[in-house]
C-alpha cells in the first residue's frame, strides 16, 4: 500500500510508550491519518483514522476490546482488520502491518 | 424533552425569601417561598380552587395564603384554612416538591419525590469553599435548555465567539482533545500547548509569555457542567500534572429548563487566586459574563432557526464528539425514564 508522498516501506511513526491500551493514538503520515492502538493482550495495531461515514478521527473514539467506536456517530471497525461494522459507514478502513523495534512503533505503508 | 428524576437548581439563595417566588421549571409552575425559621418550601404555583397562581399570594405564620379567596396551605402542601368554611376535606392539598439548599443554590427535585435523595446533588464546593472566590448569575434565555449544553462541550467556539475575553484562535486549531464517557457524565479535556493567553488570562494572571492552557470540562447529567480551567506559564509541567504557578478557576454551571425552549441558566466563576479580593472575584466574573452574554445571544438566535424550521438537517464535525455523547446519554435516561411511566402501577 503506498500513500501519496511517501515511499512504500517500513516508517517509524512514534515511540511504542505512545500507545497504551484503551485509547487510540492518532498521527498524520504525509496526507494519511493512521490510529495506533495496542489490545489488552499486547499487540499493536494501525488502521486507518479517518471514519468513512462522515470526518471524525476513529482514533479520539472509544476503544471497546478489539474494535473502536467511532467519536461522532458510534461505527465500530476493527482494530486488527479496519472491517467496519456499522452502523453509518459501510466502508472499511486500511489496515497497516506494525512491528516494534529499539522502543519505536514502525508500520508499512 | 425533559428529564425528571433529578435535582435542578431552582434558584440563588438570596431569591428565595419571605416574599413568593413564580418560577417555571420543566414547564411546571413552581412557587418558592421561605419559612420563619428559613426552611425553602416549593409549591406548586396554582391553587386548587380556582387556580390562582398561589404565588400572587403571601405568606401568613409559614403558610402559603392565596390571594384570591384566602385559603392557605402549609409546607406540606396540605389545606389549613378554608375561610367561612368550619370543615376542610383531607383531598384538598397542593403538590411539594423536595427541596435542598447548597452551594448558595435552592435545588428542586422534579421527579418521584421517594427518590429525593440529597447525596444525588452533584459536587459544586467551590461555590463555599474557603479557598475558592465565586461569583454568579442566573441568565433566562430564550432557548432549548440542550443548546447550552452543547456550547459548553465544544470550546472551540470561544476562537469566534469570544475573541476579546476567554478565546484566541489557538482555542480552536492547536488544541489536544480527548474525550472519555461513562454512564451519565462526559469527560473532555484539552490542552492548548504554548500559545498566547487570551486576553481574560492575560488580564488575571499577568503571564511573561506563552502559556500551557487546560480545559477540562465535566457533564453530568442531566445538566451540570464544571469546568476547571487554567494555565500555567509554558515549559513549567503543566501537562505533567504540575497545575500550580499558574491560574485556575472553575466555570459552574447548572442549566434548568424552564419551558422546552427557555432556560434558566445558573452559572459562577470561581478562582482560587487571590480568592479573598472582591476585585479578583469581580473581574473573573465579569470577562466570563461578558462571555456568557455572547452565548446567549447565539442561543436566542439559533432557537429561533430551529423553530423557523424544526426538521432541517444539522450536520456534526469533529469538535462535536463530547456534545453528541452528552446527547446520547440524556436520550438514553430519557427512554429509561419514559419505559418506568408507562409500566402500569
Ligand atoms: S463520522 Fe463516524 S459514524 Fe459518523
Ligand atoms: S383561587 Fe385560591 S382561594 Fe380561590
Ligand atoms: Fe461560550
Amino acid at each position: 500500500m503506498t500513500e501519496q508522498g511517501l515511499q512504500s516501506g517500513w516508517v517509524v511513526v512514534c515511540d511504542s510508550a505512545k500507545v497504551t491500551p484503551g485509547e487510540g493514538f492518532g498521527i498524520a503520515l504525509g496526507d494519511a491519518r493512521v490510529g495506533i492502538y495496542r489490545l489488552d493482550d499486547g499487540s499493536l495495531h494501525a488502521i486507518g483514522d479517518i471514519c468513512t461515514h462522515e470526518f471524525a478521527l476513529l482514533s479520539d473514539g472509544f476503544v471497546d476490546g478489539d474494535q473502536v467506536e467511532c467519536p461522532l456517530h458510534a461505527a465500530l471497525f476493527d482494530i486488527r482488520t479496519g472491517k467496519c461494522h456499522g452502523p453509518m459507514a459501510f466502508v472499511d478502513v486500511p489496515a497497516y502491518p506494525t512491528r516494534e523495534q529499539d522502543g519505536k512503533v514502525l508500520i508499512f505503508v | 424533552m425533559f428529564l425528571y428524576n433529578h435535582w435542578y437548581v431552582a434558584a440563588w439563595s438570596t431569591e428565595v425569601s419571605g416574599q413568593p417566588l413564580a418560577r417555571t421549571l420543566l414547564n411546571e409552575p413552581v412557587v418558592l417561598y421561605r419559612t420563619a425559621d428559613g426552611q425553602p418550601v416549593a409549591m406548586e404555583d396554582r391553587c386548587p380552587h380556582r387556580r390562582a397562581p398561589l404565588s400572587l399570594g403571601k405568606v401568613v405564620n409559614d403558610r402559603l395564603q392565596c390571594h384570591y379567596h384566602g385559603l392557605q396551605f402549609a409546607p406540606g402542601g396540605a389545606c389549613v384554612r378554608i375561610p367561612g368554611q368550619e370543615r376542610i376535606p383531607a383531598s384538598v392539598s397542593v403538590r411539594t416538591y423536595p427541596v435542598a439548599e447548597r452551594y448558595r443554590w435552592v435545588w428542586i427535585w422534579m421527579g418521584n419525590p421517594d427518590e429525593a435523595d440529597p447525596d444525588l446533588i452533584p459536587d459544586y464546593r467551590w461555590m463555599t469553599d474557603d479557598q475558592w472566590g465565586a461569583k454568579g448569575d442566573r441568565y433566562h434565555v430564550k432557548a432549548n435548555w440542550q443548546l447550552i449544553v452543547d456550547n459548553l462541550l465544544d470550546l472551540t467556539h470561544l476562537a469566534f465567539v469570544h475573541e476579546t475575553t476567554i478565546g484566541n484562535a489557538a482555542v480552536a486549531e492547536s488544541a489536544d482533545v480527548k474525550v472519555t464517557r461513562g454512564p451519565a457524565n462526559v469527560l473532555v479535556t484539552r490542552w492548548i500547548i504554548d500559545q498566547p493567553p487570551p486576553p481574560t488570562y492575560a488580564k488575571v494572571g499577568n503571564f511573561p509569555g506563552p502559556v500551557d492552557r487546560w480545559q477540562f470540562i465535566d457533564f453530568t447529567a442531566p445538566s451540570f457542567l464544571r469546568l476547571h480551567v487554567g494555565a500555567t506559564p509554558t515549559g513549567t509541567g503543566g501537562p505533567q500534572g504540575n497545575l500550580e504557578g499558574g491560574i485556575q478557576m472553575r466555570n459552574l454551571n447548572c442549566i434548568t429548563p424552564e419551558t422546552e425552549s427557555t432556560t434558566h441558566y445558573f452559572w459562577a466563576q470561581a478562582h482560587n487566586f487571590d480568592p479573598h479580593n472582591q476585585a479578583v472575584t469581580d473581574l473573573a466574573f465579569e470577562q466570563v459574563s461578558t462571555a456568557f452574554r455572547e452565548d446567549v445571544v447565539v442561543f436566542e438566535a439559533q432557537q429561533r432557526v430551529i423553530a423557523h424550521c424544526p426538521d432541517s438537517k444539522e450536520i456534526d464535525i469533529n469538535s462535536d464528539a463530547g456534545g453528541i455523547q452528552a446527547r446520547r446519554i440524556l436520550a438514553r435516561m430519557h427512554d429509561a425514564e419514559t419505559a418506568r411511566q408507562s409500566v402500569p402501577a
